[in-house]
């Protein structure tokens, strides 16, 4: 029952994010080409929920026999993980200098019209 | 110094209001505050922090000196904003208040004064040392963020979300804040901290309407809350 509901979340989740990433084109809010990447990735992403045999193959044809699927998953978790905070700290680098510029602009404002 | 000595003299006093869409309150607090404190004066400066409602106009009605945000920054940027406002104004003191109405302004004096009598670098306004009339959830809420700013920053208080605090020019030159939203009221205990300005936490009386509750940090702002403050711990490490 698990890998039934795993696999529709992958795909709806990837329904979603494509969904979402194509409207953005739409409203040129994004690229093309940033469409086009995030499509193929969830494409991918769920090709291998769906049939996860396939990463064993992949692992095989690197000569590995002994690796399994829950070592290549809890490294993709760590690497995505490691994602998400370098993603965290370069939102909240561009914040604070959005901050900075818009508290800069309002006390230049302020203080010709005083 | 005695009192007396700071109140005879020319200083000023900044009174700071960071706000939001607070139209409906914001005359009333504004109408509030003192225009003198002994011989000194007041002046009030109202940060409007992107609002969508007529909040700069009635506050520039009431008097006040404003300054606009051109977008929503939340609430301690408007704070920061308004700090360094006060500091090209000169003023000797500068009081932060809520804009919602939840502070009663004639308290303001009450602060000054304890900040000059001590004397302090910072007083806090604390609706927690006299609880009585706060909702239950919120002085519940309130004694989980002062553990939290306990963990983050290393410094109890009875009060580390209170907005209602005076200061003086020295204590706000020496803090440096960076916080956005509401972490700021932390950021500055542990600034306190940090920094060894001398404080003291004073009773005040909050005010809860349906509008203040409304305004309020709710549920959702407190998870917020809570996980900028732990980011915030990590940046550090």
């Amino acid at each position: 029952m698990i890998p039934i509901i795993s696999k529709i979340f992958a795909v709806l989740l990837a329904g979603i994010a494509i969904s979402k990433s194509y409207v953005g084109v739409r409203t040129r809010a994004e690229s093309f080409q940033v469409f086009i990447f995030w499509t193929l990735t969830w494409v991918a992403i769920v090709i291998v929920a769906l049939f996860p045999a396939l990463v064993d193959l992949v692992i095989a044809s690197f000569g590995e026999k002994r690796v399994g699927l829950g070592t290549v998953f809890g490294m993709a978790l760590v690497f995505l993980y490691f994602l998400v905070y370098r993603i965290y700290m370069r939102l909240d680098h561009m914040e604070q200098q959005l901050v900075k510029i818009v508290q800069e602009l309002s006390l230049r404002d302020w203080k010709r019209t005083e | 110094m005695v009192r007396s000595d700071f109140m005879s003299t020319n200083k000023t006093v900044a009174v700071v209001l960071p706000a939001y869409n607070e139209a409906k309150a914001i005359g009333k607090v504004l109408a509030g505050i003192p225009a003198s404190i002994g011989l000194m004066s007041v002046s009030a400066v109202v940060v409007d922090d992107g609002s969508t409602d007529h909040t700069a106009e009635i506050a520039r009605r009431h008097g006040a000196k404003v300054i606009r945000h051109l977008t929503n920054l939340g609430a301690g940027a408007a704070t920061v904003t308004g700090m360094q406002a006060a500091k090209v104004l000169d003023a000797d003191v500068i009081v932060t208040i809520d804009a919602d109405g939840q502070h009663n302004p004639a308290d303001i004096q009450l602060l000054v004064e304890c900040l000059l009598d001590g004397p302090y670098d910072v007083v806090i306004g604390s609706r927690l040392l006299d609880p009585a009339g706060m909702p239950a959830s919120r002085f519940a809420a309130n004694l989980l963020l002062n553990a939290v700013t306990y963990l983050v920053h290393g410094k109890i208080v009875s009060d580390s979300q209170s907005g209602f605090k005076a200061y003086s020019r020295g204590a706000i030159e020496a803090m440096a804040l960076s916080s956005s939203g509401y972490e700021i009221c932390s950021e500055i205990i542990g600034e306190i901290y940090r920094k060894n300005l001398r404080y003291k936490s004073v009773p005040i009386k909050a005010v809860y309407t349906d509008y203040s509750k409304a305004k309020g940090q709710h549920f959702l702002n407190g998870i917020n809350l809570i996980i900028g403050l732990l980011m915030r711990m990590l940046r550090r490490a």
